[in-house]
């Protein structure tokens, strides 16, 4: 495009396009920007119509000033900054907003169109499931489409027409976004990737008061799911290790300062592995979920002294990672002091009532686990319930807990029984983490939302190591058999946050089942193309470049060739008349000589400039033509055999190349 | 045989100087039995290569010069009342030689123009209820001044698809020129023309030009050569089937003439842009005459094999 082509007027058709495709990129926005840039939108495209009409004319000079500075003012307020993910994405659609008010001519829309391009890849930070992925392929053809129309002229334009040949444009581009998604490396950000602030809001925290997990059971939004190599384990053994919680105020449990020293902790391996992998989503935390005891070798990923894996960055993004584990293992036989101490760490003061009856526990039973046994024969036995609304309760809450209400979620179970624990001298400590998931039949994969989520308390003796115990299990056998929403059929708060979610209506047998395998599709969408970087895109051309499957490759490799052979050289379309195939061997003879024969050239006058040009074979290039008109035209009786043997003397006599020669031809 | 035509031409161009493609292109127009309308600027020559034509070929030449006056009666011929006998009697106007040079066709009006048009075509005429052969060979020459418009009637569409040819002469070279300045008055040379072939083996030519063999695969080049005119845009509208015959008769005439027993498809080249250009019309200009840019396209797109 020449500069005196950019200087020219916007075709009309796109215009149109562009309208759309303005719509197109700044919709999906709509809930991460303030929403009277929305107003603003609604108000330029209008204007823009209005001048496309003719009603009123382009912005002057003062207005366009003082837009530009009352929106940047605006988004100032609204973000508190011009600076980082939310305020920037603001300040893009605003600039992508304006721009449309100030177009002139052709390079301010090629602006407008870049911007919108730019704009998409923008919203890939906020959102990059399946759905939208395939919504940006609107936006991306009609940006194409204002591109195509751009290029034509005012009259000839047709704008169906111009969507077509854009969408023809996409389709032709999927072979080669193929090729790259497989091959080209992923490039590790050189900066950490900002995030959304509206995203990772729910969540284990490395702090848990008695109401804290009660909190996440309103939220239906997903936490990993896990796929197994082998059958599923039963679901009472399905306890997700996240972190565990080992220092307590009287009120709260949080990760002790202990924890945060890397220190792999010893353990034996025992029993059967149980393989699987797990697909993240961000949680903007560093853990990641695994069965106990977990064994992974993910790069930048490492085992903390509490069995519980730990990433250097936050997942801020989701990840893939597959994970063995083996629930039988032998963990840390051997304990130091210093976990000892704090395992059996306690407040100085308050719930005197639990340290009595703990002492007391701790006489009648010498054996730990005897002391763990009659816990949790006394939550059965006594009438505690297991729900999402437990009364408040008073400053020793253990005390008010355990011989007061009775009734709590599985984070005052898991806390009180680590604190009558530790006050009968067994080193414990609660974990918490996600206990159970959903199947999902289609894909045969665990999905675990944040209503799974979960406390446990851990104790230790010596020579057997750290065991785990599920006070709620106690309680409320249904929670662990069958999950949250059988044990907490008739409670209200939970999934409160989600009124719409499909999980309320899973009792409907096709809602359920539509919903099974549109997250079934999502799981894949999240594993097979987000989860395919880094060590998954390594190892799946590591598989196809192996020994192994070398021939697999060099025979699809050798049916990609013979494809595009057979493309290129149209075996089909090969002459039948062997005079004719024998006259083009004929051209193509000549035309490495550098001659070639003009369309509208008949064989006569093509052979006297041939003879012209090459006359040291003059007489061999009239032999064969004065043959092949003969044969031709004028109906001789000569064989395509004499016709051959003429143009096989023509190809000894001259000279061998293997290619045109240039500048030869007049 | 071939040596006979060799000499007609040589002949030809002895007399009409430095026109030696146009002289080959209305003997080819002869042989091939069609009529050959010659567009140019006056004195150019057409009289002279007319009337060279005719004495060469030994047949017996009329000139009618065709003015707005002219009546239809005055080309074919009328009775007149002869007092001796008492009866009529039929006067046979010009058009009754086997050569006949129509001199400035445009000039008369279209009905004198459709009597001569009418006798090209049938090679017969009806007078006053009675038909009259024309004599065989019968060929007719026509000229037009293409640039002076005033008071002309141009030919229509339909009349100049009767003509095998269309030539233009156009100015003679120099060392041409100058020769006939030196030379002898053309008009004295012509007497002394000799004919060089009798009405028998003028009959025998045509007899021969109508046996060169015209291959599947010409045939196929002319096809493509006329659905090119019918299919592509920027033509007004296609060559008719009279127009494909008139490309493959002039071209068995022009192989003969070359002394070939078979056509090539050079030789249809040759021959295509004096037969088919004043039948084609270019979309955007349907008046004018944009055929010679379009046949030159037709030369150089389709393909000749």
């Amino acid at each position: 495009m020449t500069s005196s082509s950019l200087a020219r007027p916007i075709p009309r058709v796109s215009l149109n396009w562009l309208l759309i495709a303005q719509a197109l990129v700044i919709v999906p926005f709509a809930l991460h920007v303030p929403v009277a840039l929305i107003v603003l939108w609604l108000a330029c495209s209008f204007w823009r119509i209005q001048i496309f009409r003719m009603r009123v004319r382009m912005p002057g000079t003062w207005i366009k000033s003082g837009l530009l500075v009352g929106t940047a003012g605006g988004i100032y307020l609204a973000r508190g900054s011009l600076i980082g993910l939310d305020a920037g994405a603001a300040l893009l659609i605003a600039a992508f907003i304006l721009k449309m008010l100030e177009m002139h001519n052709r390079r301010d829309a090629l602006v407008l169109i870049f911007l919108g391009f730019f704009g998409i890849a923008v919203g890939y930070l906020f959102e990059d499931s399946l759905l939208w992925g395939l919504f940006t392929l609107l936006p991306i053809t009609t940006l194409l489409a204002a591109l195509i129309g751009l290029q034509q002229s005012g009259i000839s334009s047709k704008p169906a027409a111009t969507l077509r040949l854009s969408a023809k444009l996409l389709l032709q581009a999927v072979p080669l976004m193929l090729l790259l998604f497989l091959f080209f490396p992923r490039l590790e950000p050189l900066w950490s990737l900002p995030q959304p602030s509206n995203k990772a809001l729910t969540g284990l925290s490395d702090s848990m008061a008695p109401g804290d997990i009660a909190e996440l059971s309103k939220s239906a939004e997903l936490v990993f799911r896990a796929s197994f190599d082998g059958p599923l384990p039963p679901r009472n053994q399905l306890y997700w290790r996240a972190l565990t919680l080992e220092q307590f105020d009287g009120r709260r449990w949080s990760q002790s300062s202990r924890a945060q020293v890397p220190d792999a902790p010893l353990w034996r391996r025992e029993g059967e592995r149980v393989s699987y992998s797990v697909v993240l989503e961000p949680t903007g935390k560093p853990w990641l979920m695994t069965l106990d005891v977990g064994q992974t070798d993910l790069a930048g990923v490492r085992q903390m002294s509490d069995f519980r894996w730990q990433r250097r960055r936050p997942i801020e993004q989701s990840m893939l990672y597959s994970v063995e584990s083996w629930p039988d293992a032998v963990r840390e036989t051997v304990l130091s002091d210093g976990a000892r101490l704090q395992a059996l760490q306690l407040p100085a003061k308050g719930n005197p009532q639990v340290r009595e009856w703990a002492a007391e526990l701790h006489r009648r039973h010498p054996q730990t686990d005897a002391v763990v046994d009659a816990l949790l024969s006394y939550f059965t036995s006594q009438p505690f319930r297991y729900t999402l609304k437990p009364p408040a309760l008073g400053a020793n809450s253990i005390d008010d807990f355990l011989f007061g209400s009775r009734a709590g979620f599985c984070a005052h179970y898991a806390g009180a029984m680590t604190f009558a624990l530790r006050a009968a001298g067994v080193p414990a400590r609660v974990v918490a983490g996600y206990q159970g998931g959903e199947l999902n039949p289609d894909g045969n994969y665990l999905t675990v939302r944040q209503f799974d989520a979960h406390a446990w308390v851990e104790y230790w003796q010596p020579n057997v190591g750290w065991r785990s115990v599920d006070p709620t299990a106690a309680v409320a056998p249904a929670r662990v058999e069958q999950g949250l929403e059988q044990a907490l059929a008739a409670d209200e708060d939970f999934l409160a946050d989600s009124p719409m979610s499909a999980l309320r209506y899973r009792h409907l047998a096709w809602v359920n089942s539509i919903r099974m395998s549109w997250d079934n599709l999502n799981y894949g969408w999240q594993r097979w193309v987000l989860g395919y970087q880094g060590q998954q895109q390594l190892q799946v051309l590591g598989r196809w470049f192996s020994g192994f499957q070398a021939p697999v490759f060099a025979g699809g490799a050798a049916v990609i060739l013979g494809l595009l052979a057979l493309w290129l050289f149209k075996p089909w379309r090969r002459e039948s008349d062997s005079q004719l195939r024998l006259f083009n061997q004929f051209e193509r003879l000549l035309a490495r000589q550098g001659l070639k024969r003009q369309p509208g050239e008949g064989a006569q006058a093509f052979a006297q400039r041939a003879a012209g040009q090459l006359p040291a074979h003059a007489g061999a290039i009239r032999d064969f033509v004065g043959e092949f008109e003969a044969q031709r035209y004028a109906g001789g009786d000569g064989s395509v055999g004499a016709l051959r043997q003429r143009l096989k003397c023509l190809r000894r006599s001259l000279p061998w190349r293997l290619s045109a020669v240039r500048g030869k031809q007049s | 045989m071939g040596r006979k035509l060799d000499a007609c031409l040589n002949a030809i161009n002895e007399v009409v100087l430095g026109k030696e493609p146009q002289v080959r292109l209305a003997l080819t127009c002869l042989l091939g039995g069609g009529h050959l309308l010659i567009e140019d600027l006056p004195g150019m020559g057409k009289t002279t290569l007319s009337h060279t034509l005719a004495r060469v070929l030994g047949l017996s030449f009329q000139r009618i010069q065709f003015t707005s006056d002219l009546l239809p009666g005055d080309i074919l011929g009328t009775s007149v009342f002869d007092r001796d006998t008492g009866q009529f009697t039929f006067h046979p106007g010009p058009i009754f030689a086997e050569l006949v040079l129509a001199d400035e066709i445009n000039r008369a009006t279209p009905k004198s123009q459709s009597a001569l048009l009418e006798a090209m075509e049938e090679g017969q005429v009806t007078i006053e209820g009675a038909t009259r052969l024309l004599p065989d060979p019968f060929f007719v020459i026509a000229t037009q001044n293409p640039f002076s418009q005033g008071g002309t009637f141009a030919l229509p569409e339909s009349q100049l698809d009767r003509f095998l040819m269309r030539l233009s002469l156009g100015y003679p070279a120099r060392s041409a020129e100058k020769a006939l300045l030196l030379g002898e008055s053309r008009r004295d040379l012509l007497p002394r023309i000799e004919p060089l072939l009798d009405h028998a083996e003028l009959a025998l030519l045509q007899q021969q030009a109508r046996q060169v063999r015209a291959s599947d695969a010409l045939v196929d080049y002319v096809l493509r050569l006329v659905d090119a005119t019918r299919s592509q845009p920027q033509f007004a509208y296609g060559l008719s089937p009279r127009a494909s015959l008139a490309i493959l008769s002039a071209a068995r005439a022009w192989a003969l003439l070359a002394g070939r027993e078979y056509v090539i498809p050079e030789d249809v080249q040759a021959i295509l842009p004096a037969v088919i250009s004043h039948r084609l019309r270019e979309r955007t200009d349907p008046t004018g005459h944009g055929g010679g840019a379009l046949v030159q396209w037709l030369l150089r797109e389709v393909p000749v094999l």
